[in-house]
């Protein structure tokens, strides 16, 4: 072609929406997305289609009575949610809880954990093709972890079990050996995800060296969570800043290596199987007594503020809680790790394929009702 | 000439049949694979699911989008089911039960398989959709390139049985199937990987499943046309489980049981490890795709080749 | 140099394919466990001893102390009481399906147990005037007990 020819041509960006309903369980997110042909120059996520306004809520609903909302946050580990709000109240209030309420939350925290990420590591392997099998596995694995729950609180997905002060329901009768089966059960479970998915040369081919999120700009994002450790950060709350009884626990940390989708997913895999160990563990020196608590009291704490953070399976989940001497908080803001996670993605995707933004969008694990709150 | 016409209705009857019976086995397939149990409902564990479909199918509306290219959006989904059934005329059911025993039967096949990739083109074009034309164009570079490794490793058993026609084929493993010498072994893989690719399932089914965003190059397609590209999908996919049991695993020789139960059986296994891979495997990416036929398949088939004519010349 | 290449390259193909052969192994394996799900209206999921459905209440045993109306965080339950010889006797009890979210507190803060959750969980209706309950009425929920298991 001469050059006269050349001229004529010119390529453009062109907008595509990715929209808010989206064929993967990560919610209503909606990402413009600028390309050229095929590579990405450009990506905006629009975030606030969940958003309830939770957090003004909370300032006309008493301590307890704001709860069954926590719940309602990252819906898929309620328990979790549950246990870092009913925390901060507690430390506003200066209240301490009894041991065994200490471990059962610990238990219900770490079960919960093992659910949440085998609904990431479900939908990560969907989004990238193994159309439902391993879906269908974790799901099949979650639902006896939901199970017990259904013993022990009375409910499958927002559980409202924690109580300031203790917890709900004292633990049934009969519910460690179905826990230790469980347990036995998960183990070889995690051993096969291993055979199917994780050495597997095409899952690799998708994941390996795709979404590389190098360790300052995860710090300067304030991503957290697996996310972080898969960058190499050695970063974990219940070992950095413990709370509850976890200092008493012998877990490890798993810590990845590149930063790339396959470190975020075998971090989460390993975590499961810490997960393990942890409630083995809390399940073998449970003491007595009893953890559960009256409601009906309307708390009114002191003047102050305060900011606690727990390790939620997406991240560091904090509560910034302004009393100011009534019944209802002043304030209560939520730091969600998924909003900080969701924040790097415009970062990852330049230059890569439309086919690789739904690799990494399953590999962060976001989730739209923590974002939005 | 009755004949010819008994036979002809004869294999349109069963082509009909199996592409229901497939897609029910497809469904039950995936639902054991995965822990639960398929389609329970209509008649005894579903059977009679593929009925409930068509009839589904049949009662939809029939959308044409407004600015397509008429002619080739209606021809495409003939082309889809028309050239798997041709192809069938030359599978060798049973000893005899061949409907036309061309002498270049194999390459007949093969050059009636390729106008498949007309049609997925045509579907892409005629809908008139920026998504459904990259789709299209995407499966028939996938298409095209695959068919190099698939041919190669089909010319390794031609040089071995000395003959294009397809009966001659499978008389030539009367002894012993063709998969037990250790090239056609390495032939045989090949051709499972290049034909999971020719017929678009996974793990190479970009075109269906994941096309920039929306369905593919059909995404245009409602009711019955939708229907004619599915048929055409199961139709192609027992004629290539049908031709790597007559090049590979011996046809229809086998001891007791009459020729065809042999030839059927042999070919549902086959089909059975193409859904047992389909529900098992992630799928790959575009580029990677490409890239795997052409540096990886491709001088596989060739190094085969050469080995194969140095064995027969020795 | 290009035998190196070839040797890699084989080796890799080997590792590659024996990564897939045992996903294969995995769901193969599981083709032969016997399937989990259960076919919805023949067969139902019996529900736990604690699980929380609907609100229910024993009109006998409230004593009319309103903690459940000040608990509840979505203000679904109304509740009106008359004086009648000197005692307070319930007169209206009315509670909104559609805004419970079933946390279960009333059923915790009640002190004698006189409101709980009952187990129907299939509670759809075709009304919107049929998910306001007036929990007095003894047959308030016939129509789903005959569907859902106790």
């Amino acid at each position: 072609m001469n050059t006269s020819q050349t001229k004529d041509i010119c390529t453009e960006e062109f907008l595509i929406n990715m929209g808010p309903q989206h064929p993967s369980t990560h919610g209503v997110l909606s990402l413009e997305l600028k390309l050229d042909g095929e590579m990405i120059r450009d990506c905006t996520a629009h975030i606030g289609y969940l958003h309830r306004s939770m957090e003004k809520l909370a300032e006309n609903r008493t301590y307890t009575q704001f709860i069954p909302y926590t719940d309602r946050l990252d819906y898929v580990a309620s328990m979790n949610n549950n246990m870092g709000y009913v925390m901060a109240v507690e430390k506003l209030l200066n209240l301490e809880i009894s041991d065994r309420a200490k471990y059962i939350r610990v238990i219900a925290a770490e079960l919960n954990r093992i659910a949440s990420h085998l609904i990431a590591i479900g939908t990560f392997a969907q989004d990238l093709g193994a159309f439902a099998t391993p879906l269908f596995y974790c799901f099949r694995e979650r639902e006896k972890i939901i199970d017990i729950f259904d013993q022990i609180c009375g409910n499958r997905l927002t559980y409202n079990y924690m109580r300031i002060g203790g917890v709900q329901f004292d633990l049934p009768k009969g519910i460690d050996e179905k826990i230790k089966k469980f347990i036995k059960y998960m183990r070889s479970k995690v051993d096969d995800y291993d055979w199917l998915l994780t050495y597997n040369t095409i899952f690799l081919a998708r994941s390996k060296h795709i979404g590389l999120l190098p360790k300052d700009l995860a710090i300067n994002y304030s991503v957290s969570g697996p996310n972080l450790r898969a960058s190499g950060v050695k970063w974990d709350l219940r070992k950095d800043e413990p709370y509850l009884v976890y200092e008493k626990l012998e877990f490890d940390i798993p810590v990845g290596e590149n930063g790339d989708s396959w470190d975020r997913y075998k971090v989460r895999l390993e975590e499961i199987r810490q997960s393990l160990k942890i409630v083995e563990q809390a399940l073998g020196a449970l003491p007595e007594g009893d953890p559960t608590v009256k409601i009906g009291r309307i708390h009114k704490p002191s003047p102050s503020e305060i900011y606690l953070r727990t390790e939620n399976p997406r991240g560091e989940l904090g509560f910034f809680i302004i009393s100011d001497g009534s019944a209802y908080p002043y304030r209560l803001k939520i730091r969600s790790p998924s909003f900080s996670n969701l924040a790097v993605l415009p970062e990852l995707v330049k230059g890569l394929k439309i086919a690789d933004i739904v690799c990494i969008l399953g590999s962060l694990d976001i989730l739209m009702g923590e974002t939005d709150r | 000439m009755l004949m010819m016409l008994i036979a002809g209705i004869a294999v349109l009857a069963f082509i009909s049949a199996s592409a229901m019976f497939l897609i029910w086995w497809e469904r039950k397939v995936s639902a054991h694979i995965q822990s639960r149990f398929g389609p329970m409902r209509v008649g005894w564990h579903g059977v009679l699911q593929p009925i409930a479909d068509a009839v589904k199918l049949l009662l939809k509306e029939d959308i044409r989008p407004a600015e397509a290219d008429k002619l080739v959006w209606w021809l495409a989904p003939f082309f889809a089911v028309v050239p798997p059934v041709m192809a069938f005329a030359a599978i060798p059911f049973g000893k005899s039960l061949i409907p036309k025993d061309l002498n270049v039967g194999i390459l007949y096949i093969m050059a009636i398989s390729s106008v498949c990739v007309i049609g997925i083109f045509m579907a892409g074009w005629g809908s008139n959709n920026k998504y459904s034309l990259l789709g299209g164009m995407r499966s028939a570079a996938q298409i095209v390139s695959y068919e190099i490794p698939m041919i190669l490793s089909m010319i390794t058993v031609v040089m071995h049985a000395n003959s294009l026609s397809m009966q001659k084929i499978v008389e030539a493993q009367s002894r012993h199937w063709n998969i037990l010498h250790p090239n056609m072994l390495l032939a045989a893989l090949v051709y499972t990987i290049a034909a999971t690719a020719e017929v678009n399932r996974a793990p190479f089914d970009i075109p269906e499943a994941e096309s920039e965003l929306v369905a593919g190059f059909h995404t245009e397609y409602s009711g019955m046309k939708f229907a004619m590209f599915f048929i055409g999908e199961y139709t192609n996919l027992f004629i290539i489980a049908a031709i790597s049991t007559t090049l590979f695993f011996g046809g229809w020789h086998g001891p007791f049981l009459p020729p065809v139960v042999w030839f059927l059986s042999k070919t549902y296994l086959c089909i059975f490890i193409w859904m047992w891979v389909r529900w098992t495997f992630p799928r790959a990416r575009v580029d990677q795709l490409m890239a795997f036929a052409w540096k990886v398949l491709t001088p596989i088939a060739f190094v085969n080749l050469a080995i194969t004519g140095w064995l027969l010349l020795k | 140099m290009v035998i190196i290449k070839i040797i890699k390259l084989s080796k890799d193909l080997v590792i590659g394919a024996w990564s897939l052969i045992k996903g294969l192994v995995i769901t193969l394996k599981n083709c032969f466990i016997p399937a989990i799900t259960l076919q919805y209206p023949a067969q139902k999921q019996p529900m736990t001893g604690r699980f929380r459905g609907l609100v229910d209440l024993h009109p006998e045993k409230c004593i009319i102390c309103y903690q459940c109306v000040k608990i509840c965080p979505v203000a679904c339950l109304a509740i009106a009481h008359k004086q009648e010889n000197n005692k307070k006797v319930i007169s209206e009890f009315k509670y909104n399906m559609e805004l419970c979210c079933f946390c279960g507190m009333c059923q915790q803060v009640c002190p004698t147990s006189a409101i709980y959750m009952n187990k129907i969980y299939e509670i759809s209706v075709y009304d919107r005037d049929k998910t306001h309950i007036n929990l007095l009425n003894p047959g308030k929920y016939i129509e789903w007990l005959n569907t859902s298991i106790k």
